[in-house]
């Protein structure tokens, strides 16, 4: 019996072909949009969180506690020594670099502008940070000079100055807050696409930085690289815990970036609300089509029940068609699906410079296929097809075989 | 397969059935009394509003009637619910209509067989009584046509090995030559006539057509809601 309904609600659907393919094609878009968004917000998710971690962040970094609100040169990692040749032992990380960070002042002939002073330690830096990759003049920090000095191409603008210039930067000394000036000579310049980066730093060898700021060997920051991403997403991770003592605290990027995160979950729930549109769009979709086509046959519906099919013969009948369409829709929506992405994701879609949360995103976005977009869309797609179809086959269940079969009996 | 002993299959007892047209209330049946004996060639006729339609509807258990009742092979139709009165649709009445009305998407054999799927006939034993009847009804060799591939008497006789191939106990035919041109619809009748007398199988017609009314053992004229005239011949 359940042969003869597949085979009448399969055959039904290909009668009135042009209608088939019109709805089919509707779904199916709505199918390969979903596919698409899904693709999209992953390669877009990726994009963000790499930005943010590879350019400067890390994926996680240990400081003082107090120091990320108080930024007090003063407030250095506590046991450094300790945490040092821990890190070095963990085998989940896979790099991991040492920072001074200190509010100043950097002058040149012709202007002054405040900026964070960032120590840093050359041969590990490169790991953590792009700015070695975004070097549009000179280099970076190739000499044994202690006084190079890297910034970036909105800093040298505002001071109007080039590659060579010498510079005065002045900060406040840890403890007596005594100030400390040295002069610099620009060794580098970067062009980083965020803003921030480009006009607000300004980088020198650590060694230099803790001496003018006179803390000695102590840092203010530890940028830390994992073996994978997925460990900085981890709150269960052990290693939070061991590196949060002695005063310390360690920290993902999911924390150091929240407003990363929360836009990141927004732009999951944006996913789904999008997916509950477009499937509100296909369900209505899918109860038109049926109904059309019910109206179309009401003398068949009312033969089929005239004979002897059952009220919910009917309803099968009518939930059978609506699962042919979906399958036709599915087969539209997977293959449009597939090849938008993949396309796109061959190409690539430009938002560069494109700012959100303070993350300026500085590659093409290529859209990631998982094979869950695949199988769960469908399946959804699938299941929201048949309560769709509840509808019209209720409403076929109940019809009154004469009044189906006005023209006769 | 022969049915020798007249029973009543058919009894109607003040069956009345008033429609609403437009908030009008309209009479199509106005309290009929009748009763039809297993084996009759019944043909039911009137003028256009009569009534025909809405007595056979009633009598199918496809409408139900404002007033009265109906027994339909001993069974009180009211009583029963809407799958009871399916299942005894397809076990006890053959439909043949004026437009043929075949499932299009099926093949022949598909479209007899339906009836017998259904009823959860087994597929060998359903195979056996589709060829068999389509060879009663002379449609060797069309069982994996489709409808769209025969000519209208082709598919009236379809439309006839459907409504038979369960041996039902009651065939009801609305117009069943209306659309045929006189040579077949008198061949198809011919064929009728003869299922009625070799299987005992009881047959009512709604026609306006000359010649069923005169092959008819039985002849019910309709007017306004009420039987006119009833005579057998």
């Amino acid at each position: 019996m359940w042969l003869i309904l597949i085979k009448l609600a399969w055959r039904n659907i290909f009668r009135n072909k042009r209608r088939t393919i019109i709805a089919a094609t509707a779904i199916g878009i709505g199918l390969a949009a979903l596919i698409f968004v899904d693709a999209l917000m992953i390669g877009m998710t990726e994009n963000m969180v790499r930005t943010a971690t590879a350019s400067f962040l890390g994926d996680a970094q240990i400081h003082r506690e107090g120091f990320r609100d108080a930024q007090e040169v003063s407030l250095t990692i506590q046991s450094l020594d300790e945490v040092t040749e821990g890190l070095a032992k963990e085998n989940i990380v896979e790099h991991f670099t040492q920072r001074t960070l200190a509010p100043g002042m950097i002058t040149s002939p012709a202007n002054v502008s405040a900026i964070i002073l960032v120590g840093v330690h050359p041969p590990t830096e490169q790991f953590l940070s792009q700015i070695d990759d975004v070097i549009t003049e000179g280099v970076y920090f190739e000499g044994g000079s202690s006084r190079d000095v890297v910034i970036g191409a909105k800093l040298a603008e505002i001071l109007e100055i080039g590659l060579g210039d010498r510079i005065v930067v002045t900060v406040a000394q840890a403890e007596t807050g005594d100030l400390s000036q040295e002069m610099f000579r620009i060794s580098g310049i970067y062009h980083f696409v965020g803003e921030e980066m480009n006009s607000g730093m300004a980088f020198v060898r650590i060694e230099k930085a803790q001496e003018m700021l006179a803390i000695g060997n102590e840092v203010h920051e530890i940028a830390v690289k994992f073996t994978s991403v997925a460990y900085a997403q981890d709150p269960t991770l052990p290693f939070w815990n061991a590196y949060s003592q002695h005063g310390n605290e360690a920290l993902s990027w999911t924390e150091l970036m929240s407003q990363l995160t929360a836009i990141l979950e927004m732009t999951k729930y944006s996913k789904y609300i999008v997916g509950v549109i477009l499937f509100f769009v296909v369900i209505f979709g899918i109860i038109n089509t049926l109904f059309m086509s019910l109206y179309e046959r009401m003398f068949e519906f009312g033969v089929l029940r005239a004979v002897g099919t059952r009220p919910f013969g009917m309803a099968r009948v009518i939930l059978f068609e609506a699962g042919a369409l979906a399958i036709v829709s599915i087969g539209l929506g997977m293959v449009l699906g597939f090849l938008i992405t993949a396309i796109l994701n061959h190409t690539g879609i430009d938002y560069t410079g494109i700012e959100m949360v303070g993350v300026t995103i500085q590659e093409f976005i290529y859209p990631v296929m998982t094979v869950q977009q695949f199988i769960i869309y469908p399946v959804w797609l699938f299941i929201f097809t048949i309560i769709a179809g509840l509808y019209p086959a209720r409403y076929a269940a109940k019809m009154s075989p004469a009044a189906a079969m006005r023209r006769s009996f | 397969m022969e049915r020798t002993q007249k029973t009543d299959v058919i009894v109607t007892e003040g069956v009345t059935r008033v429609y609403e047209a437009d908030g009008v209330p309209v009479n199509a049946l106005n309290g009929i009394d009748l009763t039809i004996q297993s084996g009759e060639f019944t043909a039911l006729v009137g003028p256009s509003g009569s009534g025909k339609t809405t007595f056979l509807n009633i009598i199918s258990g496809l409408d139900t009637p404002t007033e009265g009742k109906v027994w339909l092979a001993g069974k009180v139709l009211s009583e029963m619910s809407g799958n009871e009165l399916s299942d005894f649709r397809r076990d006890n009445i053959g439909f043949i209509f004026q437009a043929y009305n075949l499932i299009p998407v099926l093949t022949v054999e598909e479209n007899v067989e339906y009836i017998m799927l259904l009823a959860g006939v087994p597929k060998a034993e359903r195979h056996e009584r589709v060829i068999a009847m389509l060879e009663t009804v002379g449609l060797k060799g069309v069982a994996n046509r489709t409808p769209t591939q025969l000519s209208g008497g082709q598919q009236q006789r379809v439309a006839i090995a459907r409504a038979m191939v369960s041996e039902p106990q009651i065939i009801l035919a609305d117009e069943p030559t209306a659309n045929l041109d006189s040579k077949t619809g008198a061949d198809l009748l011919e064929m009728m006539r003869h299922l009625n007398e070799e299987t005992g199988m009881t047959f009512i017609f709604s026609t306006h057509d000359p010649m069923v009314m005169e092959s008819a053992t039985r002849l019910i004229t309709l007017r306004d809601g009420h039987v006119d005239t009833d005579e057998t011949k």
